[in-house]
């Protein structure tokens, strides 16, 4: 398969501005079709009225939303996510609490 | 001519004025909430708030020249003029202050002074030529003042609302309402397409939509008015890139780098597309410059260290593959490639 990764990367670019993803607090990269993202994963859009654990859902629902659709991505062939307030483990996400030396980075 | 407020306005504004409630020290947010009571007519609290933003900032130059333009609308011309001069003086070489001056001194019937202005943003700025003759002001070499050339150079005091348009336009457009966004960029165009933002808002807002040809289109519009507009070429060389033509899109992404030398982002995109052309030498030497600009690029780093891989210059991949797992020690996939080269 063609993998162009200027391309793959004008994809992301755009993609991330159709979502209800806080881009700006995120990097993104693309090595040989293998999609890195970066950085501290927020959700931009949410009901005001929701508690604290609806958010977490909703920005969990929203990352793996986000994995399917870069990996339909023609020429991706894995997406690598480095993020400082949530991982991944055994295909499921958990958020993670982010220290005060990790948010001054 | 004013624009008329919709749902979607107010909601907006509300949202403002909730965030200048909080933040009354911001003087973007000022400069914003002054903007909407302009918008809404309210000239004297406009007034107050514009000098808000500028005595918390007293170098924002857009609130101050929109304190400048409101001053226009109120037909204090005094005001107006101190304002203008006064940044005019600060930067004497900008051909849109010279632009201003020329057409506040035509509102007030000093032709002569008008038409120097005139002559001086010509000077300044070559794009005022063109403009000028289309508007039929500058016809075989002399100026023309008649009332219907002025009459269509009257329109500067306009831009205030054409700026409210344009912040309208880009806050639906990241609430993910493209269509509406657009609307709201046309009618900031509309009331001046002399100014290339709004062209290149309108390109971005096309470009999220995903209606290529028309952000081609406009950021091609900003780009003919600012040609010194770096960030136009790059949004032009996504878009060629989407579209698939990246030869394009690699002579585009050239230009905005030779615009904008110091941005670390745009030496790496260059550099993905001269390793997508093969051009694997160039690609290194871009990879570089963005690692200088900003050692800690790390995506830069990957790719330096997979393209040291391919020449099978196998020092210089472990080199940058360690310095990678020394900031991110759980990157496997770099461990792995470490791992078979070592």
């Amino acid at each position: 398969m063609l993998r162009e990764d200027f391309v793959i990367q004008a994809n992301i670019r755009r993609m991330l501005t159709r979502t209800d993803i806080d881009a700006s607090q995120m990097d993104f990269g693309t090595v040989r079709g293998v999609v890195y993202i970066q950085g501290t994963f927020q959700v931009s859009r949410f009901d005001p009225s929701w508690d604290s654990d609806k958010v977490k859902d909703f920005t969990m629902n929203t990352l793996y939303s986000l994995e399917k659709k870069i990996r339909r991505i023609p020429g991706v062939s894995d997406v690598i996510f480095q993020l400082n307030n949530w991982k991944k483990e055994k295909g499921h996400w958990f958020h993670v609490k982010v220290t005060k030396k990790e948010e001054n980075k | 001519m004013k624009p008329r407020r919709n749902p979607i306005h107010r909601h907006i504004l509300d949202e403002i004025v909730k965030k200048v409630q909080m933040h009354p020290n911001y003087a973007d947010l000022q400069n914003q909430f002054a903007l909407l009571l302009m918008v809404e007519g309210k000239m004297e609290r406009a007034e107050i708030h514009f000098l808000k933003a500028i005595r918390l900032n007293p170098k924002y130059r857009k609130a101050i020249l929109n304190l400048g333009f409101l001053y226009m609308e109120m037909r204090r011309w005094e005001k107006a003029e101190e304002i203008f001069l006064s940044e005019a003086k600060r930067r004497p070489r900008d051909g849109f202050l010279h632009h201003v001056l020329g057409i506040l001194y035509l509102q007030t019937g000093r032709q002569k002074e008008a038409a120097a202005r005139i002559c001086k943003a010509m000077q300044y700025h070559s794009h005022y030529r063109d403009y000028y003759s289309k508007k039929g002001v500058w016809q075989r070499g002399t100026i023309h003042l008649d009332p219907k050339a002025e009459s269509l150079l009257k329109r500067i005091h306009l831009h205030p609302y054409a700026q409210f348009h344009n912040f309208v336009g880009l806050n639906l457009a990241k609430r993910g309402k493209f269509a509406q966004a657009v609307k709201e960029l046309k009618k900031a165009e509309g009331l001046n397409p002399d100014e290339f933002i709004f062209h290149a808002n309108l390109g971005t807002v096309y470009y999220y939509q995903g209606t290529y040809s028309k952000a081609i289109q406009e950021f091609q519009k900003a780009l003919k008015i600012n040609p010194l507009y770096g960030m136009g070429y790059a949004n032009l060389s996504y878009v060629y890139g989407l579209m698939g033509r990246t030869h394009e899109a690699l002579r585009y992404m050239n230009k905005a780098v030779r615009l904008n030398p110091q941005y670390a982002d745009l030496h790496y995109n260059l550099a993905l597309l001269y390793n997508d052309r093969k051009q694997y030498r160039k690609a290194i030497l871009e990879l570089k410059k963005a690692l200088r600009i900003n050692p800690d690029y790390l995506f830069a780093r990957i790719n330096l260290g997979v393209l040291y891989e391919d020449q099978k210059r196998w020092k210089e991949a472990r080199r940058e593959y360690r310095k990678i797992l020394r900031i991110t020690p759980d990157d496997e996939h770099v461990r792995k490639r470490l791992e078979r080269i070592s």
